[in-house]
């Protein structure tokens, strides 16, 4: 099984989480049993337009089937959606404490996005 | 020859630059003049000119429409699109209209042959005529965020490739794609700006934007003009912009304009301060040019 979290920064385990899906700017990716994990840099980072798709299309082609981010907007939701990967919002925090809520699972699965387009534009 | 009215700033005075200069070149009668009105998004010269119109077309756009028992799912598509228009997600092309710029490149690039295009209607066009002035102007349909495929056909259909007619474009403001579609092919650009803080700021804009990307002949009108004017002034010197007109600030100007009143029509000793702006843009375009 793999996740993916969005992230603010690049510091393994204690990184903060992003609230923000298109635009953060980092991904990991981790196997919540055997806790290995990635970060990159967000591909979709400086798009000029359809960022969320972008992330969203990258997500699902890491083989992820599970996305945990803050705010999902609608057409990022489609894509994941379209593509069985379900989506979880986090309250913000380290990724260590994200972790434990989503084993403990008390974070809330997104069944729509819970955001407007165009939300993580800077 | 073709003059492009632009501004940086919103409200400085640009349509009713372009709407007086037009109509006293019109009255002049020595060129065939035409108003093209290229503030596709909000076009407003028609409440001063008042225009009678005798023609009109639709601007259409193609958009890729998948055919998903042809479609294999290979992802081509995407990675071809530009504009994240596209995404595969189960096995299925997944399209998003409102990010789509309809280049083609997908439906060119299937090895499928699994797109086929179909045409969008974005806007409008109308010509016709406010007596002796030539009028056109687009209409992006509500909705849409792109003015350029309109003020690209628009320019497509009233601008012949050689004439010795003369065009002023209005543009619209800012410095984005809908104005570097309108000042793109023209003779000279003409910035209108007021003496404030921001007028100065979106002129800066502007004219960098013209360096940058045209590097066309230009001047500056100074609308509102009056005790700050050396702000503009000062600016216009360093770029060696020539200030080719001062139109005062005054309240009754700005009720003149509140009515839709145009104001060569109602001052004439401003109207042939327009025509005597004319022969200044002739003169600069021309002088530049060799």
């Amino acid at each position: 099984m793999k996740i993916v979290i969005s992230l603010e920064e690049n510091n393994g385990l204690d990184s903060t989480a992003s609230t923000i899906f298109g635009r953060c700017p980092f991904f990991m990716t981790i196997d919540p049993t055997s806790m290995a994990f990635e970060i990159i840099e967000n591909p979709a980072r400086q798009a000029s337009g359809g960022a969320g798709i972008q992330a969203a299309q990258w997500v699902l082609n890491q083989g992820a089937a599970t996305v945990i981010s803050g705010n999902l907007g609608p057409k990022a939701f489609d894509v994941l959606s379209a593509g069985s990967a379900a989506a979880y919002r986090h309250e913000g925090g380290s990724v260590t404490d994200i972790l434990k809520a989503f084993e403990e699972e008390t974070l809330e699965c997104l069944l729509a996005p819970n955001t407007s387009a165009h939300t993580g534009t800077l | 020859m073709v003059i492009t009215i632009a501004s940086g700033k919103g409200g400085t005075g640009k349509t009713t630059v372009a709407v007086n200069l037009a109509y006293m070149i019109a009255q002049d009668a020595q060129h065939p003049t035409w108003l093209v009105d290229c503030d596709v998004e909000a076009p407003n010269a028609a409440l001063f000119l008042k225009p009678e119109f005798i023609e009109e077309k639709s601007v259409e756009r193609l958009l890729p429409v998948i055919n998903h028992d042809l479609c294999t799912a290979c992802g081509v598509c995407v990675r071809a699109c530009a504009s994240n228009a596209l995404a595969i997600a189960g096995g299925k092309v997944l399209f998003f209209k409102e990010l789509c710029h309809a280049c083609g490149s997908c439906a060119l690039i299937c090895p499928e042959s699994a797109i086929r295009e179909e045409p969008e209607l974005v806007g409008e066009m109308h010509k016709g005529y406010s007596g002796p002035l030539h009028f056109a102007q687009g209409t992006l349909e509500v909705g849409f965020s792109s003015p350029t495929p309109v003020i690209r056909s628009l320019k497509k259909w009233i601008l012949p490739e050689q004439s010795d007619d003369i065009f002023i474009l209005d543009a619209s403001p800012g410095t984005s794609c809908p104005v570097v579609e309108t000042m793109r092919g023209s003779d000279f650009v003409l910035f209108v700006t007021e003496p404030t803080p921001f007028g100065l700021h979106d002129l800066k804009l502007v004219v960098a934007l013209n360096e940058k990307e045209f590097n066309l002949p230009a001047g500056i009108v100074i609308n509102k003009s009056g005790e700050n004017d050396a702000l503009i002034a000062q600016f216009a010197q360093e770029k060696r912009l020539p200030i080719l007109m001062r139109i005062p600030l005054s309240r009754h100007f700005a009720e003149a304009y509140s009515s839709g009143i145009l104001l060569a029509e109602d001052s004439p000793a401003l109207g042939g301060d327009f025509i005597d702006l004319f022969h200044k843009i002739k003169l600069h375009a021309t002088k530049e040019k060799t």
